[in-house]
């Protein structure tokens, strides 16, 4: 298990570089930047040269690189270009909460809502309720996060004026931010269940046609039974591999809604920053979001080892 | 599994076809003839029955269907919107700002007097060109690197290997957000990012096919008879391959739709004063609360859209039996 995990962790340490040679380069060597001609305010010659100065961009690509990459290992991302008193680590830290809380409860309402509703389609098989249920799974997962934003924000917000329409609240009052978020998180977790209860179902209906649950059954057990001691347990194994990657995922797909409802997290901070060129502030966010994505993978593959004792064997035959 | 709801009426047709043998029996058979390659085998008729019934098993699909007939009336669209509209879709006319629906305007006008209908129709253009450029780009860099790392294996592979990871190690959104930051937001760079991103995946399939194929009989027999390498890939390998790709290619496009009308969303894509549906969302600022027509067709084109596409893959992955995780 230790050998496994270090192996992984070579392999991420690996992609995560390869990532940041790429997005580095190319930033560097494509021309063009905030300092260009068409920014909002021009610069002069000597401003530019100034600018390019303060945060190295006169060096050679390669030892900018080195330099950055030193820097990074501690996860230090340098300064933004656009509020050049802050630190990009320092603009991470402040905005995460937002989007993690945001996404975090999205998921989780994709997964609570989407389980129980893969878990209903698959325990009525082949009928109307099991139509109904892929239907809608089928129509959920097409409908974009920022359109039902809209949708929702013009039923319960302008028409029925029950929740605001954006911004965050007062973030010391958490009666104010969950009213907030509400219309959020619906918008972006509802059209997630979609993908969950296909997962679930599909899941649920292999458990179910197993030869376990068939001697269950002929033992005599009530079906209830079969289906939380043996179906849900089994079924659980590739649910949580495919779910728990949902989290970190949720978060960084975070940006549209964010944008939708002008949320302060790292997703707009993302957007904005992209649309500045602010490149410190977007490669450390790229590597940050890559970061926590591998290490949720590798996390979910170590849990897979410990729920599962047949993968820990086949692993170490290997 | 998808579409099963929508097609489970015709499940018990009588006349329902007997599913005919895959390809793959057919070739290997063939190939394991030494005498009958090269050319004792007919593609075309060989492949013949394994096309009509997938079209068969398609055509009975109720999503598939109407994701085709309306991908289809998309297609026309895009084509014909200048004759389908006495309006210019960036005209500006100020006595006429934020109508409703009226006869002369069937989806109203914007903010800026412009015909919201024409804007849709127009609107269609960016979208089906990002799907459908992203997608054969793709294929032409994505299907040649992932047959060339499966076959030939080894350093090569390791390489492919490396790219594609670093390429997954994000959402595919992120990293098409980065590279059109750099490249500077325009449609040409959006549809490059895409193709940067999107080749990926085509390159996944193709490397896992050529591995399970690589090992079989008949290839083997086909390189114990000295055909050259590039022929084997061509005639033996890339035929094996065409309903996995065909399927790569359609679930593609819902993917370019969503890229498209989301990237536009977010100011990242096509540039004003050329329309877009998702840049019709963010244009219409805080009119939309007043004015909901704004956003209602926009954002019901997108949904649309993207339900035809998925429909289309979906039937496709169904109707060619291709497994959705190689």
């Amino acid at each position: 298990m230790i050998a496994y995990t270090l192996k992984r962790l070579g392999g991420i340490a690996m992609t995560l570089l390869l990532l940041s040679i790429f997005t580095f380069t190319l930033s560097r060597v494509v021309p063009g930047g905030p300092w260009m001609k068409g920014a909002e305010i021009p610069l002069s010659d000597a401003q530019v040269a100034a600018f390019k100065a303060k945060y190295g961009l006169d060096q050679p690509v390669w030892r900018q690189y080195l330099t950055w990459l030193g820097n990074a290992l501690t996860l230090d991302f340098g300064y933004t270009f656009t509020e050049p008193e802050r630190t990009v680590t320092e603009l991470i830290r402040s905005a995460l909460p937002f989007s993690a809380l945001v996404g975090g409860l999205a998921a989780l309402l994709a997964i609570s809502l989407g389980i129980v509703l893969g878990v209903i389609a698959a325990a009525n098989q082949d009928t109307w309720i099991d139509n109904i249920v892929t239907s809608y799974a089928v129509f959920m997962s097409t409908i974009p996060s920022f359109v039902l934003g809209f949708v929702l924000v013009y039923f319960f917000s302008v028409k029925l004026r029950w929740f605001p329409a954006g911004s965050w609240g007062d973030p010391n009052d958490w009666r104010d931010v969950a009213h907030h978020i509400a219309l959020p998180v619906i918008a972006f977790g509802v059209p997630a269940t979609g993908g969950v209860a296909r997962w679930t179902r599909q899941c649920v209906a292999e458990a179910m046609a197993s030869d376990y649950v068939r001697t269950a059954y002929s033992k005599g057990l009530r079906a209830s039974g079969v289906m939380s001691r043996h179906v849900l347990r089994n079924a659980l194994i590739p649910m949580i591999t495919n779910f728990l990657p949902l989290f970190p995922g949720m978060m960084t797909g975070s940006l549209f809604i964010e944008q939708v409802f002008g949320l302060p997290g790292l997703g707009r901070y993302f957007v904005v920053s992209s649309t500045n060129r602010d490149y410190p502030l977007v490669l450390g966010i790229t590597i940050f979001w890559a970061l926590l994505i591998a290490l949720t993978y590798l996390v979910t593959d170590i849990l897979y080892g410990i729920i599962d004792p047949r993968v820990r064997i086949t692993e170490q035959r290997r | 599994m998808t579409g099963e709801a929508l097609r489970a009426t015709s499940a018990n047709d009588p006349q329902q076809p007997t599913p005919p043998d895959p390809p793959a029996a057919d070739l290997a058979e063939a190939a394991s003839q030494p005498f009958a390659l090269p050319e004792g085998y007919d593609a075309e008729t060989k492949y013949a029955s394994f096309w009509v019934g997938a079209w068969r098993r398609f055509r009975r699909n109720r999503l598939a269907m109407f994701g085709l007939v309306f991908a289809s009336l998309i297609v026309l669209i895009a084509i014909f919107a200048p004759v389908l509209t006495p309006y210019d879709y960036d005209k500006i006319d100020m006595m006429n700002t934020l109508q409703g629906p009226t006869a002369a305007h069937p989806f109203g006008t914007d903010e800026l007097g412009r015909d919201i209908l024409t804007r849709i129709f127009y609107g269609a253009r960016p979208m089906l060109l990002v799907g459908i450029l992203t997608g054969v780009l793709g294929l032409a860099i994505g299907v040649p690197i992932g047959v060339l790392a499966g076959y030939l294996g080894g350093i090569f592979d390791w390489l492919v290997t490396r790219l594609i990871d670093m390429f997954s190690a994000l959402p595919w959104y992120l990293i098409v957000l980065y590279l059109v930051m750099v490249l500077s937001p325009s449609l040409e760079n959006l549809i490059l990012a895409m193709v940067i991103t999107g080749w990926v995946g085509s390159c996944r399939l193709m490397r896992g096919l050529t591995f399970s194929i690589r090992e079989q009989d008949y290839i083997e027999a086909a390189r114990a008879l000295g055909i050259p390498r590039w022929r084997v890939i061509v005639f033996h390998v890339l035929p094996q391959a065409a309903p996995l790709l065909l399927w790569g290619f359609a679930s593609g496009i819902p993917t370019a739709v969503f890229a498209e009308a989301g990237l536009s969303f977010l100011g990242m894509g096509v540039r004003p004063p050329r329309p877009s549906w998702g840049r019709m969302l963010s244009d219409s600022g805080y009119y939309w609360q007043i004015w909901p027509h704004m956003i209602i067709f926009p954002a019901a084109m997108i949904t649309l859209s993207v339900l035809a596409f998925q429909g289309i893959a979906d039937g496709l992955r169904k109707a060619l039996d291709v497994s959705e995780n190689i």
